[in-house]
């Protein structure tokens, strides 16, 4: 059986991104990027459907069964 | 006999008890008072313009960890310039007016009752009812706030303050990856998005509404008062555009509204050339009408040389363009069926022939 590792990997890879979506919505709060709608929206559905598929994949958090 | 001298208690972050950085936990412990007390008021406290986060962060930098094996804490480079950029953003966020000021009482009240009803749950008291109607009483006011902060978020970008909501997200996103590393931190996905999705649909839509809030009709005497445009927030904008004698050639017309309507009146066989780019909502010119999400309507014909040209450049976030040569009631039955008729597209082809 494979050991869980000693971190949250679905805690990891949602914020790495969150970070990605926040800095995105930053460049284009900043005026350095443009984004119109019909790139955004996919982004907003991309970053939400990752969160949860790696929540789905990794499980719950240690300490809880 | 002297009695020897209690060890004053010194206040410190706790590796035991901690979500991010043991700060509540180490203040909770300090003034012995409940952490989960200490972690709402931080919550609340963020939306009162980010002080919440801000004395968070001031926490974690000067109150050192009660872990014996850390090393002491020293005055570094990058600690002094942490502590320089969070006085800077102290200044930024103690700006008059800030947006999210007022709903603090609100969110004050919203914590109060989340407190109650989760020490009542820990607590494991009263009746199995009492602890179901308990959790469904914290699911809608959890609910309540998050609505709350989606609407906040949403309208603090609308307002100008996109990018200290992007900052938030990315402070969710760095504390996620930071909590990973500490037994996990998914329960910041929930405030991340909550920030991150209204952030993203004001932010497709260019959404701006400061400016001018209701109703104006302008009417401009001459060519020479178009030069600046008009610019409002939200509501409706008239522009009145019958008594200017257009001269030769092209007269630009820009429009900027944030949310509402903008309606241009011409005088009938004007010739009127339009570039339309609405977020949400629709655009009705002299070439028929569009509809939809990022409707982008550039109508640029044939101007004879020396025919007098109306440009009209319309920039509405979320709402509807329309330029005729009659004002048009815009909440009547059918109003996106027969009430667009009023710019005759072969009249309008016309007069920028010179033929009308």
């Amino acid at each position: 059986m494979t050991p869980r590792p000693g971190y949250d990997p679905a805690s990891l890879i949602a914020g790495v991104i969150v970070i990605a979506l926040g800095g995105l919505l930053l460049l284009d709060q900043a005026d350095v990027l443009e984004l119109s709608a019909e790139y955004l929206w996919p982004a907003l559905l991309a970053a939400v459907g990752g969160i949860l598929l790696a929540c789905g994949l990794v499980g719950p958090p240690r300490g809880r069964s | 006999m002297p009695q020897p001298e209690e060890p004053q208690r010194r206040l410190t972050r706790s590796t035991t008890d901690r979500l991010i950085g043991g700060v509540a936990g180490g203040l909770g412990r300090h003034l012995n008072i409940d952490p989960l007390a200490i972690r709402i008021t931080f919550v609340i406290l963020a939306f009162a313009g980010g002080i919440g986060i801000l004395a968070y962060l001031m926490c974690m930098i000067f109150v050192p960890t009660d872990d014996p094996s850390a090393p002491p804490q020293k005055w570094g480079l990058a600690r002094t310039i942490g502590a320089g950029l969070l006085a800077v953003a102290a200044l930024a966020i103690l700006i008059p007016d800030w947006l999210w000021g007022p709903q603090v009482p609100l969110l004050l009240v919203a914590g109060a009752i989340v407190y109650l009803l989760v020490r009542m749950l820990r607590d494991d008291g009263g009746t199995h009812a009492g602890r179901v109607a308990a959790r469904i009483a914290i699911g809608i006011v959890l609910v309540a706030l998050a609505a709350g902060g989606f609407v906040a978020a949403a309208a603090g970008t609308a307002l100008g303050g996109g990018i200290v909501v992007a900052g938030l997200v990315i402070a969710c996103g760095v504390g996620l990856v930071g909590g990973a590393f500490r037994g996990g931190a998914r329960w910041l996905i929930a405030p991340a998005l909550v920030l991150a999705l209204p952030l993203g649909a004001v932010a497709a839509t260019d959404l701006d509404v400061r400016g001018t809030w209701g109703d104006r009709t302008f009417h401009p005497a001459t060519a020479t008062e178009l030069a600046d445009g008009y610019e409002m927030g939200v509501g409706s904008m008239k522009v009145d555009m019958r008594d200017v004698d257009l001269p030769s050639g092209r007269t630009d017309l820009p429009l900027e509204i944030g949310m509402g309507e903008i309606q241009v009146l011409v005088p009938e066989g004007t010739c009127v050339t339009t570039d339309a780019d609405v977020g949400v909502g629709a655009v009705n010119v002299g070439n028929g009408d569009q509809g939809g999400i990022d409707v982008d309507v550039t109508d640029d014909r044939y101007v004879a040389p020396g025919v007098p040209e109306l440009h009209v450049s319309a920039d509405v976030g979320i709402g509807h363009v329309v330029v005729g040569d009659r004002f048009l009631d815009l909440d009547g039955p059918g109003r996106w069926r027969d009430d667009f008729d009023s710019l005759a597209t072969g009249t309008n082809v016309a007069a920028c022939r010179g033929t009308a």
